[in-house]
């Protein structure tokens, strides 16, 4: 591949990459807002929303991420509204990885031993005060390596956006092969810079997470 | 309304095939993925340098990249290198290099969860050491990891539905041509949904079954991010 091909494409890359990361950082961010709530109604919950949120839960972690992003990106449309292919995109990630992150959220609620509760209670804590302030930050502690993984799995994830049309990173490499070809070689290249953003990602992972299996 | 489900319901016997297909592609890609993780797990441990280097940066390139480009790379790339592939074997091969990387990993993981100590005494009691892995280490492992690789066939199952971008009429390639026939968005992608749901658990299910039956006590597969039981040491500091 001649230098200038290379130079070319990786400016064409460089810009999805951007937006990949715009997008990751919006999933993030609402994935984690929705992982949250879904947590603490599932464990907290009143009135049976916890029952919605478990329904919830198991509902977007039995079903591909590809079937969410169709069914937002064309179910609006069925209801006579355009939607933009990014919204559609950070929608529909935030909503399926929230399902994901709700789960680790729920584990790391749990580990915090029961009688903390119950020392709360006796303090004269109501229960939300106790969530916020005893729960909570022992939470973060306890459930930030297995998040960081789920983040992780989510900028990965990105790349499904592409199929539903979305110009990122992974985009930007299937134009490219379109008009050019050289399958192996951009490819390649598009593989090396989702290598350079996750690596370290996943060595810090690994270097935090003590949960080695599941 | 119901005369749109009543269109849909035309289409059954296409959505039957197509999740035939998909179980049968989550099937053979699961098969390799456990070949190759139990390779690369054998590998990354084995005393030879290069062979532990092959293991790792297998281990490391497939789980930092992601999968859908994997499946661009073997359908689209691999002609480059002499190896033409249909979408039905891309696509197994494609999930099946992915997956095995993660089981390596939880195969490793679970080789180490066995005491050492155990190892010494079988090769003192005069075991050699391919009796030891398959008498001592691999029936305990094989214990400690049966819910992580249930786990990881889940997501494998999900993960199917990306060959739909190389054209596989799997369940969401599928859904997507009914889509484009009828317009009928919303109903078609509910239903997909539904299809998956009910594979997505079939499956968790019978792992739950096998899981009861081949281990004493039995194993409970149910999908769990928890924190339960399955605190291991740490095991990926050389």
């Amino acid at each position: 591949m001649s230098v200038q091909l290379l130079t070319s494409s990786l400016a064409i890359l460089l810009q999805g990459l951007v937006t990949t990361v715009l997008l990751s950082v919006a999933a993030i961010a609402g994935g984690t807002l929705v992982g949250l709530v879904a947590a603490v109604l599932r464990s907290f919950g009143p009135w049976g929303t916890s029952r919605v949120a478990k329904v919830y839960i198991e509902l977007f972690r039995g079903t591909p991420v590809l079937i969410t992003l169709m069914f937002i990106y064309f179910g609006v449309s069925y209801f006579g509204y355009a939607i933009d292919v990014f919204a559609a995109g950070a929608i529909g990630l935030s909503i399926y990885q929230g399902a994901y992150i709700a789960e680790i959220f729920r584990s790391g609620i749990e580990a915090v031993p029961k009688g903390q509760w119950e020392v709360s209670q006796i303090l004269g804590l109501s229960r939300p005060q106790t969530f916020a302030f005893v729960v909570l930050p022992q939470t973060g502690k306890i459930v930030l390596p297995p998040l960081v993984g789920q983040y992780l799995s989510l900028i990965k994830d990105t790349s499904i956006v592409s199929m539903i049309g979305m110009s990122e990173l992974m985009h930007g490499g299937q134009a490219i092969v379109d008009r050019i070809g050289r399958p192996v070689e951009i490819y390649g290249l598009v593989a090396l810079i989702y290598f350079v953003v996750c690596f370290p990602v996943s060595q810090w992972v690994r270097h935090h997470d003590r949960r080695r299996l599941s | 309304m119901s005369y749109q489900w009543l269109t849909l319901w035309g289409y059954a016997p296409d959505f039957m095939k197509a999740a035939w297909l998909t179980l049968q592609v989550t099937m053979l890609s699961f098969a390799l993925a456990i070949a190759l993780g139990l390779a690369t797990a054998v590998a990354g441990v084995s005393p030879l340098r290069p062979l532990r280097f092959v293991a790792r940066a297998y281990v490391e390139v497939i789980r930092n990249t992601p999968v859908l480009l994997q499946i661009f790379i073997v359908f689209f790339g691999f002609p480059s290198a002499g190896i033409s592939l249909n979408a039905y074997w891309a696509g197994v091969i494609a999930l099946g290099l992915n997956v095995g990387a993660y089981l390596s990993e939880v195969f490793r993981a679970g080789m180490a969860s066995v005491p050492r100590g155990q190892i010494e005494a079988a090769g003192i009691l005069g075991l050699s050491p391919a009796q030891i892995f398959v008498s001592v280490v691999l029936p305990q492992a094989a214990r400690a990891v049966y819910p992580a690789i249930v786990n990881y066939l889940i997501q494998l199952l999900l993960g199917t539905s990306l060959l739909s971008a190389i054209a596989l009429p799997e369940l969401t390639g599928t859904a997507t041509v009914i889509n484009a026939r009828t317009l009928l968005y919303i109903q078609t992608f509910a239903v997909t949904m539904v299809v998956y749901l009910v594979l997505s658990n079939l499956l968790s299910w019978l792992a739950d079954q096998l899981g009861a039956r081949i281990f004493h006590p039995p194993v409970a597969a149910r999908r769990r991010t928890g924190f339960g039981k399955l605190t291991m040491r740490r095991v990926n500091r050389a």
